[in-house]
């Protein structure tokens, strides 16, 4: 994904012959590939070269056993909960792209890249010197408490964000959740019916955040229910300790029916998807549908 | 009140990177002095230094340094890591290795950690060039936590899961002195069942050369007789760095795990000069004082103590102030305890010295000796009449005296007994 602004060269400030043997002993440690890629756009200022060059700048700091996640091409992947990379390393990574790219990123910025996806729109609106993506606002557990009506022990989204008609969630499985101690006694795995649920939750949460009614009534939490699911498929088990990242995309919506397709992933891996979760829903103020 | 006992030590110095190696070089005093390529500079007139073997950490970048293969360390552990905590690293691997402790007994609410080192001074001084020269925005993140005088701890504390006491000293050359009396103290009042006490020093040209401007730094050439506590000819200290770890356990805890001890820990004492910011009282007053309270800690009269490992480290003023200061306390007609300076063999470690000095005394109970002062041709003539023993001596002392003395009058005296 890109800006959607067609460029395909910025314009580069050429390096002075200390300033290339400086990063040529800062990126050292990358793949060649990535340290002649990081030149050539020095050079050239081929926006193109960036996508390679971000993934390889921050292969340079994963350990080992992590690394062919980061080559899954899978853009939901996770920086903290699927690579590992915690505050610190995102300081190295960010010290290294700002070198590498000759350009300066602030903390605000950085707070809302939680995907690899939202680190190559970013960097991509940056050296283009765009307005960043507007990626939607990352709403905490109490934010998303205060939009649905499931509540602790059984709301299963501890973020989320919506974006358009896709809403992208996460869920940190703890191990203490009540219901893992009898699914299955010694053998704690993650319902698939839980799954179902956390999809749904997050439906839900696009639903009354996102849809207004022509007389600019918003839809009412407390009448949101869930009516069928079609087609699902479960891949893979998810224990405690793993995030499940979620991803729902409304297909389409006529009140009282608002459908949706939606997806689990876990470390890059498909874990489940859902073909049609469909909700009823009705707006506030308008007595209940049924 | 709860005994004290030595469990476990791990030893990276300037004679050895195993316990084994260590023993054997103090045994047959074997020192560990070398010409030492980094000082080795026009302006610097320091040639001699006690450096470590077996580490190649010159890089500024950690995933550039070699170390023996033993170890294995992650790049996510050892990117916040200066030179000296490596070595602390691994002596502590050793320490844990020697006293057989499980997973289980290193990390609980009832085992801490007491570090004692003076930061790097190499690290904080390339981490700002690079920060003058790139901006303040492309600071290494890790800079602040490998380089300053915490930084053993923040590290040890995390990658070892410690859940206890965790804090650092800094008392100069008596930092580790410290490190072990108030771990001692831990234990004692039931806080703890188990204290770690590491002390490390990096050893490279930034950690040396500072000492030159103040003169304290021995100027010797040859690496056989630079280090020489107690000669007449004495003219400054060799600098060491490396690393040591003690393991301290409570009674309970050495019965319930059935191993073996090196010796048990019953006092220590410290009292400071008030005098001189880096001179030590011309007649030993705080030193004194801190022997008398070791000695009144440990409930045992000065005879008692057959053994005093000194601190010694070379220096004109440092010696006589201490060789006075044990005169007032053991009086030489009638109490001859053996003395030495192993700072002979292995260099002044600085914060590591006294946490290293205990380790050596601990080693040496356990073999059965008590290692000499080497390097003396004539003896300091303030030391006329005291049991300095030039070559090693086999024996088992019942008591040991481990002295420590640092910057700012601070002294601290450590009393084993062997068990």
């Amino acid at each position: 994904m890109n800006s959607g602004i067609e460029i395909d060269t910025v314009a580069v400030n050429p390096l002075s012959s200390e300033e290339r043997a400086d990063l040529e002993e800062s990126l050292k440690r990358c793949s060649e590939e990535t340290r002649n890629a990081v030149f050539e756009f020095r050079e050239t200022g081929r926006v193109s070269l960036l996508p390679g060059i971000v993934i390889g700048l921050i292969e340079r700091f994963l350990e080992p056993e992590v690394r062919p996640k980061l080559r899954s091409s899978d853009d939901s992947i996770r920086l903290v909960d699927d690579l590992r990379i915690d505050s610190l390393t995102m300081m190295e990574i960010v010290v290294l792209v700002e070198e590498a790219l000759d350009i300066s990123i602030d903390n605000q910025e950085l707070r809302d890249l939680r995907t690899l996806d939202d680190v190559s729109c970013f960097i991509d609106a940056k050296t283009k010197g765009l307005p960043l993506p507007q990626r939607g606002r990352l709403f905490g557990i109490e934010a998303i408490g205060a939009a649905v009506p499931h509540r602790p022990p059984f709301l299963f989204l501890n973020e989320a964000r919506v974006e358009n008609d896709t809403a992208v969630g996460a869920y940190t499985i703890t191990g203490e959740e009540d219901f893992l101690g009898g699914h299955f006694p010694g053998n704690p795995i993650m319902p698939a019916s839980i799954m179902l649920e956390a999809l749904g939750q997050l439906a839900v949460f696009h639903l009354v955040t996102t849809q207004k009614n022509g007389m600019g009534s918003v839809v009412d939490s407390s009448k949101v229910l869930f009516t069928s699911v079609e087609a699902v498929r479960c891949q893979r088990i998810c224990l405690p300790g793993e995030t499940l990242t979620l991803r729902v995309k409304l297909k389409h919506i006529r009140h009282p029916l608002a459908m949706f397709e939606g997806k689990i992933t876990v470390n890059g891996e498909s874990a489940a998807w859902a073909e049609e979760i469909c909700l009823t829903f009705d707006w506030v103020g308008v007595a209940g549908a049924r | 009140m709860p005994r004290v006992f030595i469990t476990g030590l791990g030893y990276i110095c300037s004679i050895g990177n195993d316990q084994g190696t260590v023993v054997r070089n103090l045994r047959n005093l074997k020192h560990g002095m070398a010409l030492f390529p980094p000082v080795n500079v026009p302006d610097s007139p320091v040639k001699v230094v006690a450096p470590v073997r077996g580490f190649e950490v010159d890089s500024l970048d950690q995933e550039d340094w070699t170390y023996p293969a033993r170890y294995k360390i992650r790049r996510q552990t050892i990117r916040s890591f200066s030179p000296h905590v490596l070595y602390a690293y691994c002596s502590l691997v050793q320490a844990i290795e020697n006293a057989q402790l499980e997973e289980v007994d290193i990390s609980n609410k009832e085992t801490g950690i007491y570090t004692a080192s003076g930061g790097s001074i190499r690290f904080i001084y390339h981490h700002l060039r690079r920060m003058e020269k790139r901006g303040v925005m492309r600071c290494n993140p890790l800079n602040i936590i490998s380089s300053i005088a915490g930084t053993l701890s923040f590290n040890l504390v995390s990658h070892f899961k410690i859940q206890g006491a965790s804090t650092g000293f800094a008392s100069a050359c008596a930092s580790s002195g410290h490190a072990m009396g108030f771990a001692y103290d831990e234990i004692q009042r039931g806080r703890q069942q188990r204290m770690f006490v590491v002390g490390a020093e990096d050893c490279n040209f930034e950690s040396v050369v500072p000492f030159c401007g103040m003169r304290a730094l021995s100027l010797s050439r040859d690496p056989f007789r630079a280090s020489r506590p107690f000669d007449r000819t004495r003219d400054g200290f060799v600098s060491s760095g490396g690393a040591v770890t003690v393991v301290l356990e409570s009674e309970e805890e050495v019965e319930r795990r059935g191993v073996p001890v090196y010796g048990e820990m019953v006092g220590w004492g410290q009292a400071s000069d008030g005098h001189n910011v880096a001179i030590s009282h011309p007649e030993g007053r705080g030193l004194e004082s801190a022997m008398l309270r070791a000695l009144e800690d440990a409930g045992i009269q000065p005879d008692r103590i057959e053994y005093i490992n000194a601190h010694a480290p070379s220096t004109p003023i440092g010696d006589r102030s201490e060789v006075k200061a044990i005169r007032r306390v053991f009086d030489p007609g009638e109490i001859r305890p053996m003395i030495s300076s192993t700072k002979a063999l292995t260099g002044h470690g600085l914060s590591l010295s006294s946490v290293l000095e205990a380790a050596l005394c601990l080693s040496a109970l356990r073999h059965g000796f008590v290692p000499g002062s080497a390097h003396i041709r004539q003896l300091m003539s303030e030391a006329e009449g005291l049991n300095i023993i030039r070559q090693t001596v086999n024996a088992t002392p019942t008591y040991i005296l481990s002295n420590s003395s640092g910057f700012g009058g601070a002294n601290t005296s450590l009393v084993f007994r062997h068990v």
